[in-house]
């Protein structure tokens, strides 16, 4: 009986070895790793010597760390906020028996395979200021052309538009997903008491669909948090710093400054940032839910 | 009946046509690629060829560069010579191209972790702090006398690229490229009575022919921009030029506050290196920036002003969109390197053939002195000429398992004959820099090495004396920052001027972030062995 028990463990060990394995190697120790790389001087991508918390004290005294974290903010709010309100509304619309939907559907999420760089690069055509698709659009409506890439704010909106372009797809297809599983005979109650099409929404369609919207909204958060190709390959982070952020300045800090320590402490701060949004974001899902 | 067989005419016709037209132009890009190869041909027969190694044969090295395909500059040339390489050696090279913005991370990836992949790296000459003071590369003086070698001519070259393939008593660098920044402009616009007068009404002073100041030159720009002078129903503009964040915009500014901030010295010798004189980034004492000293931001402030003068959109331009605007007519002006010269010769992507003057760099009428702390008046401009640009020259990593062999290669690219057909054959981007680029009195090259390949007499007249004048006349330069961390500096200053330039912070705001940034950076590098290497870099003997 004993034997056979053993027997099992050293099953169920064989089995989750490889996962264990492979979380250790790829995921454990280049997060410990880079935890001793943040708290070790570093020269031309060699570790030099402990430094203590002198890499996040460079970090954290560096205008450079701060702006590039008002701007990934910004990124942030208003990509998630974008992708998901333009997502549900696409969503809303299509959750009809509407001809052509399932080819519709196919064809919206062409832009979540674009590689983002691509997309940055197409972009950097599309929004082109002398002569550019969108500016000879708007001087034939008789508008002025707008400066999207050399002007700090429009720069900024020229990579949002970029992104959420490439995000709704993904929003409208879960929370798409996440309506027609309702059930019809809670709208067919509805109709029957008479409820407006609003207070249908409000008080049945939004909560049986919380579970989706809270999906999206999380790891929109984070992939928002991680945006960098796009402002990389449209306005290579300017003009100055303005579309310039934290993960870029991992990029520039690590791989063109050569000096790991203070990009790997950028990075961890990254992580603490995201982490405690995402927990905030829980804790307050959590308490309403419950 | 008849209108149809018109119709049918007026096709048929249409078609020969574009048929005949399609034809010609074939068949004169068929005489241009049997041109090139003919004088390609030409210039290896004459070129020294050294006497190959027989235990080359089968070797295979790699070599990094910019990526530019292989009709691009610099990449260019390393695919078309290739073969004749091959003949000669029997061995073979990979080339490796990497984009500009990522040139750095690979290249000081691969060379810092040891890993060795590229035995040759053709990058920018600003690396080379980097490059001595990690002792990444090899120094080259030994293949000079090596028989197995190809000989090339180390005096020809112009005397500030020459300072920068060498380090301290060393070679470390072949000659390949030569790149400086001047002023192009539309000859025909400049020198119409019409808008001379216009001008003179305008300013109260005679229309420069070519301007020579900077403040000249800003007139210029800002008298020609809004103006549809062109004809085309559009407002055109005064000048352009490269400035997107990340591209080499800061090279435009370092040419430009070179004059303002490069002070002579006192004395039989303008060209000594004392601590107020012939200085530009650091004090060589302190080494404390001087990029937020008068002179700089004096500087910055008129460059601001010159981006008023062209279009806004060049904020976010590289190389080749603020090249356009120029090529096909919409600016009077483009502020640039030499690649422009060449490009406006060819008809596919230019409309101003013949129409096209060049001037060396201008210089200021005033320049600020460290030493009293206040400006000075001038009554000659001071003129700095400038290596600002890469200059993408071939070095041999340590890590090379066949550094003779690449020697061998590098050394048969810098031979006179087939370095000077490079730079005639501008798609190569190699730009002039030596005695036999240029015309006689000074040089050897005749005018037909150039017209042949297409370019009009005068266009190639004007853009070889430019150059000239700058490189071999101008009694100052502006040294080149040649120390570790290179690369972090100008990142830094390139940021900051972006947020100058796009109105975000004033030049002097700019500036002292600018300042703030490189303290940090040499205090992360170490200042006492920044400031060694930085005052072996520009000469500075402390005397």
């Amino acid at each position: 009986m004993a034997n056979r028990t053993s027997d099992k463990d050293r099953s169920r060990i064989l089995f989750i070895a490889p996962a264990i394995i492979w979380l250790l190697t790829f995921t454990l120790f280049p997060l410990l790793y880079s935890l001793y790389l943040s708290l070790h001087g570093s020269r031309f991508l060699r570790v030099t010597h402990f430094v203590g918390l002198e890499n996040y004290r460079m970090v954290l005294t560096d205008y450079r760390f701060w702006q590039a974290f008002r701007v990934t903010l910004i990124f942030v709010v208003s990509n998630v906020a974008a992708t998901t309100i333009l997502g549900l509304l696409l969503a809303l619309l299509f959750n009809h028996p509407i001809k052509g939907i399932r080819l519709f559907r196919t064809l919206s999420t062409i832009p979540l395979f674009a590689a983002p760089v691509a997309i940055g690069y197409i972009c950097m055509i599309i929004f082109y200021e002398e002569g550019g698709p969108i500016n000879n659009l708007l001087i034939t409506l008789g508008m002025n052309g707008i400066n999207w890439i050399s002007d700090p704010f429009w720069a900024k909106v020229a990579v949002c538009l970029a992104d959420v372009w490439q995000w709704t797809p993904f929003a409208f297809l879960v929370l798409l997903a996440a309506l027609q599983s309702v059930p019809d005979e809670l709208y067919e109650a509805a109709a029957l008491d008479t409820v407006s099409s609003w207070q249908t929404f409000i008080h049945i369609t939004l909560p049986m669909i919380r579970h989706a919207l809270v999906t999206v909204v999380l790891l929109r958060t984070v992939e928002a948090f991680k945006i960098f190709d796009i402002p990389f390959s449209l306005t290579n982070g300017g003009p100055g710093l303005a579309t310039r952020t934290l993960t870029f300045n991992v990029y520039t800090t690590g791989l063109r400054d050569q000096n790991l320590g203070e990009a790997t402490a950028i990075a961890f701060l990254l992580v603490i940032v995201m982490l405690s949004v995402t927990f905030v974001f829980f804790r307050i899902y959590r308490s309403q839910y419950e | 009946m008849r209108s149809t067989a018109r119709l049918w005419l007026v096709v048929l016709l249409s078609l020969t046509l574009v048929l005949a037209l399609g034809a010609v132009g074939f068949a004169q890009e068929e005489d241009m690629a049997a041109l090139e190869k003919k004088t390609a041909d030409e210039a290896f027969a004459k070129a020294d060829k050294g006497n190959p190694d027989p235990s080359w044969q089968g070797k295979k090295f790699t070599i990094a560069v910019l990526a530019s395909g292989p009709r691009g500059s610099i990449s260019g040339p390393y695919y078309f010579w290739r073969p004749y390489f091959e003949q000669l050696t029997g061995a073979t090279y990979e080339i490796a191209e990497i984009p500009f913005g990522e040139f750095q991370a690979k290249i000081f990836t691969d060379l810092a972790t040891g890993q060795g992949m590229y035995d040759a790296i053709t990058g920018p000459m600003f690396f080379m702090g980097d490059y001595i003071a990690n002792d990444w590369i090899i120094p080259i003086d030994k293949y000079f006398d090596d028989p197995r070698m190809p000989k090339w001519d180390r005096d020809s070259i112009a005397e500030p690229i020459r300072n920068l393939l060498q380090f301290g008593d060393n070679w470390y660098a072949f000659n390949n490229d030569h790149d400086g920044m001047v002023i192009y402009y539309r000859r025909d616009l400049f020198t119409d009575p019409k808008w001379q007068a216009a001008f003179k009404e305008e300013y109260g002073y005679d229309f420069p022919l070519p301007p020579r100041t900077w403040q000249e030159l800003l007139d210029v720009a800002k008298f020609f921009n809004g103006k549809d002078w062109n004809g085309d129903g559009k407002a055109d503009y005064g000048i352009t030029m490269h400035l997107k964040v990340g591209e080499q915009g800061f090279f435009n500014y370092l040419a430009l506050a070179a004059s303002f901030v490069v002070n002579p010295a006192p004395g039989d010798d303008p060209t000594k290196v004392t601590r107020y004189h012939n200085v530009f980034w650091f004090d060589p004492e302190t080494m404390e920036p001087l990029i937020n000293s008068p002179g700089h931001v004096r500087a910055l402030e008129l460059m601001i002003e010159l981006v008023n003068a062209g279009p806004r959109a060049m904020l976010g331009w590289g190389l080749a969109e603020a090249w356009d605007v120029f090529l096909r007519g919409d600016a009077a002006m483009c502020f640039t390197f030499g690649d422009v010269g060449t490009l406006s010769q060819d008809p596919r992507q230019s409309a101003i053939r013949g129409l096209q003057g060049v001037v060396a760099i201008p210089g200021s009428t005033e320049v600020y002195d460290l030493e009293t702390k206040q400006w000075k008046k001038l009554d000659q401009p001071n003129f700095v000429a400038n290596e600002s640009g890469a200059s993408w020259s071939p070095v041999i990593s340590k890590y090379s398992k066949n550094p003779d062999l690449v020697a061998y290669l590098c050394s048969l690219l810098a031979t006179p004959e087939i370095n000077h057909w490079n730079v005639a054959w501008g798609w190569t981007g190699v730009d002039p820099g030596t005695t036999y680029d240029f015309l006689p009195p000074f040089g050897t090259a005749s005018i037909d090495d150039y017209v042949q390949t297409g370019y009009d007499p005068q266009d190639v007249t004007e853009f070889l004396n430019a150059y000239l004048e700058m490189w071999f006349d101008y009694p100052l330069s502006l040294p080149y920052l040649r120390i570790p961390g290179t690369a972090d500096y100008i990142e830094s200053l390139d940021i900051h001027l972006s947020e100058a330039l796009s109105g975000q912070v004033s030049a002097q705001e700019a500036l002292n972030r600018t300042a703030q940034d490189w303290e940090r950076i040499t205090n992360r590098l170490g200042r006492q062995s920044q400031l060694e290497l930085y005052r072996e870099a520009i000469g500075y003997t402390g005397q």
